[in-house]
């Protein structure tokens, strides 16, 4: 029922690459080993133990090296494998199945964990940066950037269209989080229920889903998906905190770089200054540590009591307005925010599509330090039962399909056949005035053939 | 309203009756006229208390509330625990170190609103300003302290609001000294002020010719410990910022224990039957008078000789409360809101045993008045001599005696007596009672209130109850009829701290089942209600509780607003039943089983039990019917299973309601006063089990349907709920009732007792079954 937004983890995202662009891919070692450590932990193990054999192993081996019990995490490896190209089948001389490791994909993979090879694009400045950051200012400015991109989306007047570049309004409207109000050239965004569905995920997911959406526009652009997504990759095995050069760098790559810049995912003085500084949201995104947020220090800042209010320790107005999606803003004090859960308004957030499951997620993963510890869990579970139960109170409704009897001629053969289907129970709905009745799909056949019946001995 | 009028007339002939007595120095209270219509709650009130926050307030572009602008962050806000918004509502966290400091602070100048367990939200009224005042507290300290506790600038208006509230309250006193009536004040300005007043000129007593100078007496202020109380502890320090503290310790000291503090009072003394008038004439100029009551240095009412005994241990609430009563040595009068089961009981006992002057205890219903009695031998070294019940069952023998038990209606009673009743009446009505409590304050609509006051007199009223909600919201004039809210307990903390049961509250969401619901859609109001509370799913969840449970050797009650359901339920499942009509005996000689019958373990009950039914026994309560939206209902029928029981989470509370119906929204408002005291109910949309349990009943269509037609036959006066048994709120939209429920009679069970003899017959012989089971 809920149209959400579709979001894809990288490796499912690599799924819809064609194969070619997959193989383009893989000539990269970098790319291989952010792409090696994303596997299911079945499929890392059997990759490591094939990496240095050059020919195809019998399926009947590798199928030996897991536990019986696990056999559906096999499956689902061995599925992520073929369907990443990773492994191909082949048969064996002595007509056996085998798998056989992709030979670039073997080949690169060796030489990022073994060494060797090309030199990466990027490689550390050697001078130190007069100007030199730490991760904390790094974590600010990542946050503030990002926060940019989704004040522009919730409208909050604080970040004016200044805040964002027409590229990224683009995007916004590309990937469907934000449409024109109208067809007029200076018409105004508006943001979508897609939109409102990202507001509410984790920043590393609004980042990911952002960027993916961003690569399915570059190929206009005349820059290579492959270059665009090899230097995220690469991103990704950089150190916090550390400089970088961009010498060597495109100059399409350097356009990538300056729109990462302009969302947050790293850090440049000047556009000219010949470095840049990667934050989290950059390293985040291909290495999927989430548990880099955990050592992020930002603050949890909502408590939600079991009389549905909603306390949030916040003057930020985008934070307000994410809450305003599903909450009746009470008060606004300095910092802090009043709100309680109604019926209308989280029915509200439901019809924009957002789900139950949103919410809770949205108020679990920004909670006060203080309720962490609550017995009833972060969120008291009246909450969460209580939005569970008020969206499923907008799917009562149990469709079944039915045969719609009409148009009898006369008020005995409407009876009649109406007594008849009531008594073999298959009767859903009847109205004598208008002389037509509802039977269910399964009592179709019997009712028909009663009435053919009947027909014949009418006639 | 042609009740009320009758009511006022009748009221006027006991006042004639009133002032032929020797003793009365109540005159009439009301004018009947004034008395017409609704209005009463404008009588007796002062016009500040009426204020309205004034709410400049701003919405910002989501419709909240915005006092960004109004309210300045203090750069230490972290260190401090209140929000104090423009319309009065206060905000408070829970978790910060000084909680405690604030917590106190804001139970005396604020009405809690709710208090989950991390942030509590306080309102700012005229009334609890006018509370605080009374137990002592001065503007300017209130002000100071708030502006202490807050974690911004206090906005303006707010400020004006408490100077407005606070400067003329709480200022005079009406104090009783040695027989005489005293207006007292520390300030000796407004005293002045009052005597250019002629009315007050008039009611003034001068001993000789042409006194016209105050007098002025320098006290000694001595502290009253109310036995079994220790002296206050001081608080702890830890983290608090210091001017909190030390503000908090002065406070502290202020209105409670401080011995040998010197002030200079100044008063006036006051003729016996002017008392009335110059109540009356201080409301009016805005100073009114506060009540206390020198019992210790009372030496024409004989002290009782009853003490608490030495087992009877205070909870540190209890102690509390008390102590905001008793603080200055004399005795105040106000309301004490306890939840049920938290010992609301032991408090009143040893209220009485402090003032050791007659005691007058009025309550809701006979079986209470039992209860009470065995409360105060519990507690106290008062013996059957001493205490005297005064029902229409019981009527003990007043001479000699010290505490009298009686109910509302009793006194209140309009009929002719009986010769005996007549005698008790006369001596009640002839006693300078020392105290008089009042159990389940909140039930007693302000009419019925008044009266009893006209009818007898005591130096000083304790009002108890848990719930003091009321969905008229007349609450409020209880603060001028009876006195300020003197303490209200926090649910939540008391079950914390394992003085009341840990209850675990469902609401269980019973599936229509599509004959009723069919007929549910076209019934008219009254069959509406039927038909969901008959719903077979219901009875059969019902039922499975009830099997379930038992299995677990726990007790039940199951609760219904609805006679027809209750007795259907009941004689179905074979269990025993109490409504209206059920005579006196007969509910003790229930209750007894209950108690002590490892046979009976459920009991089906009307509304009477509502409220002081002493159940220490029951851990599960099932409610199946209830009177609409009710908070207070719901409240106190949470109470009947919050004597704190052995075990972590040992009691259940169920509310069975039928999806889709009226039922939901009026279950979502009744649940709205224990959600805000930091209840949760868990929404039970399944029960596992129940299509396995075996001997469910209705289980097949055919008695479905077959229920289905008796229910549709039920007669309108099956539907009806019985008159005696609507709670004091249904009084608007009830049409028929006798003299007892036109006067205000119309609390619990009172109406039926008044009924009983014709009512006896329809005992249903299913009680038979029980009778032999007492022993």
């Amino acid at each position: 029922m809920t149209v959400g937004i579709q979001y894809r983890d990288l490796i499912s995202y690599l799924r819809t690459l064609e194969s070619a662009v997959l193989n383009q891919l893989y000539k990269h070692p970098a790319t291989c080993l952010a792409i090696f450590r994303r596997l299911p932990p079945l499929a890392r193990q059997y990759v490591i133990r094939l990496l240095h054999i050059r020919q195809a192993v019998p399926q009947a081996v590798i199928n030996s090296w897991y536990d019986p019990e696990a056999a559906r995490d096999h499956t689902s490896s061995e599925d992520a494998l073929l369907s990443l190209r990773l492994w191909h089948e082949t048969t064996l001389p002595g007509g056996l199945p085998g798998w056989q490791l992709n030979p670039t994909f073997q080949e690169m993979l060796r030489q990022a964990l073994a060494g060797g090879g090309d030199p990466w694009i990027v490689y550390g400045e050697l001078d130190k940066d007069k100007h030199g950051r730490d991760t904390k200012f790094l974590d600010q400015y990542a946050q503030e950037r990002w926060d940019c991109v989704l004040h522009y989306m919730v409208g909050s007047e604080v970040n004016s269209e200044s805040g964002i570049s027409q590229d990224a309004v683009r995007i916004l409207l590309h990937s469907g989080l934000m449409k024109k109000e109208d067809d007029s050239p200076n018409s105004k965004n508006l943001i979508t229920m897609e939109g409102f569905q990202f507001l509410l995920m984790d920043t590393e997911d609004q980042v990911w889903y952002f960027i993916l959406q961003y690569l399915s526009t570059v190929e206009t652009r005349g820059v290579s998906l492959v270059d665009c997504l090899q230097f995220i990759f690469q991103l990704s095995f950089l150190t916090l905190g550390k400089d970088y050069s961009i010498k060597g760098v495109s100059e399409n790559l350097l356009v990538f770089l300056q729109h990462l810049r302009e969302f947050g995912l790293v850090y440049q003085r000047k556009r000219k200054s010949g470095r840049f500084y990667p934050t989290r949201l950059a390293i985040g995104l291909a290495s999927g540590l989430k548990e880099l947020q955990a050592t992020k220090d930002e603050q949890g800042y909502i408590i939600v009591e079991t009389n549905y209010r909603v306390y949030a320790y916040t003057d930020s107005p985008l934070q307000v307005a994410l809450l305003s999606l599903f909450c009746e803003l009470l008060y606004r004090f300095p910092n802090l925010l009043v709100a309680v859960l109604t019926r209308e308004s989280v029915r509200q957030a439901l019809k924009g599509g957002i789900t139950s499951n949103q919410i809770t997620h949205f108020l679990k993963s920004r909670s006060h330090r203080v309720v962490l510890e609550r017995e009833e869990g972060i969120i008291p579970m009246t909450v969460t039962d209580q939005l569970r139960l008020w969206e499923l109170e907008r799917d009562r409704f149990k469709f079944g399909e039915s045969v719609l009897y009409s148009q009898f001629q006369t008020t005995g053969d409407f009876e009649m056949l109406r007594n008849y289907a009531r008594d073999i129970g298959v009767l859903k709905y009847e109205n004598p005035q208008k002389r037509f009745l509802v039977v269910s799909k399964s009592g179709d056949a019997e009712v028909r053939q009663f009435w053919k019946r009947h027909k014949k001995d009418y006639d | 309203m042609s009740g009320y009028k009758r009511k006022g007339g009748y009221s006027t002939r006991s006042g004639g009756n009133n002032a032929n007595h020797a003793n009365n120095n109540h005159p009439e209270r009301y004018k009947p006229d004034e008395d017409e219509g609704e209005q009463f709650s404008v009588d007796g009130v002062p016009i500040a208390a009426k204020k309205q926050l004034e709410d400049k307030s701003c919405e910002d572009e989501y419709g909240a509330k915005d006092y960004r602008d109004q309210m300045i962050l203090k750069p230490d806000h972290a260190s401090r625990p209140l929000w104090v918004s423009a319309d009065g509502h206060i905000f408070l966290e829970a978790f910060s170190p000084v909680y405690k400091h604030a917590h106190d602070f804001l139970i005396a100048i604020a009405e809690p609103v709710c208090r989950p367990e991390f942030i509590h939200e306080y309102k700012l009224t005229s009334y609890s300003l006018y509370a605080a005042v009374s137990v002592g507290l001065q503007t300017d300290d209130i002000i100071e302290y708030l502006r202490r506790l807050s974690k911004t600038s206090i906005p303006e208006g707010i400020l004006d609001f408490i100077r407005i509230c606070t400067v003329s309250y709480g200022k005079v006193k009406l104090v009783l000294k040695q027989n005489r009536y005293f207006v007292e004040s520390n300030h000796p300005e407004v005293l002045q002020k009052l005597l250019k007043d002629p009315v007050i000129q008039n009611c003034r007593l001068k001993r000789s010719e042409g006194e016209v100078e105050l007098l002025t007496v320098t006290t000694t202020k001595n502290t009253t410990i109310v036995p079994g109380t220790k002296a206050a502890e001081p608080g702890d320090k830890t983290e608090v910022p210091n001017d909190i503290f030390d503000f908090y310790e002065r406070l502290e000291n202020d209105e409670e224990e401080e011995p040998d503090r010197e002030t200079k009072v100044v008063s006036f003394e006051v003729m016996q039957d002017k008392i009335e008038d110059i109540q009356k004439r201080c409301i009016e100029l805005e100073y009114p008078l506060l009540a206390e009551y020198d019992f210790k240095n009372d030496t024409h009412n004989p002290d009782i000789n009853v003490d608490l005994k030495p087992s009877a241990l205070l909870r540190p609430y209890q102690e509390k409360s008390l102590r905001k009563m008793f603080g200055n040595g004399r005795a105040r009068s106000g309301v004490i809101v306890l939840p049920c089961g938290a010992g609301k009981s032991l408090t009143g006992v040893t209220a009485c045993c402090t003032v050791r002057k007659r005691c007058l205890v009025l309550c809701n219903s006979g079986v209470s008045v039992e209860q009470w009695k065995a409360q105060f031998k519990m507690w106290s070294t008062a013996d059957d001599s001493m205490i005297c019940r005064f029902t229409s069952e019981a009527k003990d023998k007043p001479v000699g005696c010290g505490i009298c038990i009686t109910t509302y209606a009793m006194i209140t009673h309009t009929q002719k007596r009986s010769w005996e009743g007549e005698q008790v009446m006369q001596w009640l009505k002839e006693q300078e009672w020392g105290i008089m409590l009042l159990d389940e304050v909140h039930t007693i609509p302000a009419k019925m209130f008044r009266r009893v006051l006209t009818l007898v007199q005591a130096h000083c009223k304790l009002g108890l109850t848990a719930t003091l909600v009321r969905e008229d919201d007349k609450i409020a004039d209880l603060n001028f009829l009876i006195g300020p809210k003197i303490y209200e307990a926090n649910w939540l903390e008391l079950q914390k701290a394992g003085f009341i049961a840990k209850v675990a509250c469902s609401e269980v969401w019973c599936p229509m089942t599509p004959e009723f619901y069919r007929e549910y859609l076209t019934a008219k109001a009254a069959k509406k209600l039927l038909l969901f509370v008959m719903n077979p799913n219901k009875f059969q969840i019902c039922q499975y509780l009830i099997q379930y449970h038992e299995r677990r050797k726990d007790k039940i009650i199951v609760f219904s607003d609805n006679v027809f359901a209750l007795k259907h339920f009941a004689e179905k499942l074979r269990k025993p039943f109490i409504f209206g009509p059920t005579s006196q005996a007969e509910r003790m000689q229930i209750l007894q089983n209950f108690k002590y019958n490892p046979m009976v373990n459920t009991i089906f009950v009307s509304k009477v039990a509502d409220t002081s039914f002493d159940l220490p026994e029951a851990n599960v309560l099932i409610q199946i019917s209830a009177h609409g939206g009710s908070r207070r209902q719901e409240a106190q029928r949470l109470g009947r299973i919050l004597r704190a029981k052995k075990g972590a989470c040992n009691a259940f509370f169920y509310s069975l309601v039928s999806q889709d119906t009226m039922e939901m929204h009026f279950s979502r408002k009744r649940q709205r006063f224990l959600v805000n005291q930091g209840y949760s109910y868990k929404v039970i949309t399944k029960l596992e089990g129940l299509q396995t349990e075996e001997g469910i009943l209705y289980r097949s269509k055919t008695e479905q349907l077959r229920l289905l037609s008796q229910v549709m036959q039920a007669g309108e006066d099956e539907v009806e709920i019985i008159p005696g048994d609507s709670g004091a709120e249904a009084r608007t939209q009830r049409r028929l009732g006798g003299i007892g429920g036109l006067s205000g009679a119309d609390m619990g069970d009172v109406y039926a007792e008044v009924r009983k003899a014709k009512d006896q017959a329809t005992r249903h012989p299913l009680f038979k079954r029980f009778k032999g089971f007492g022993r």
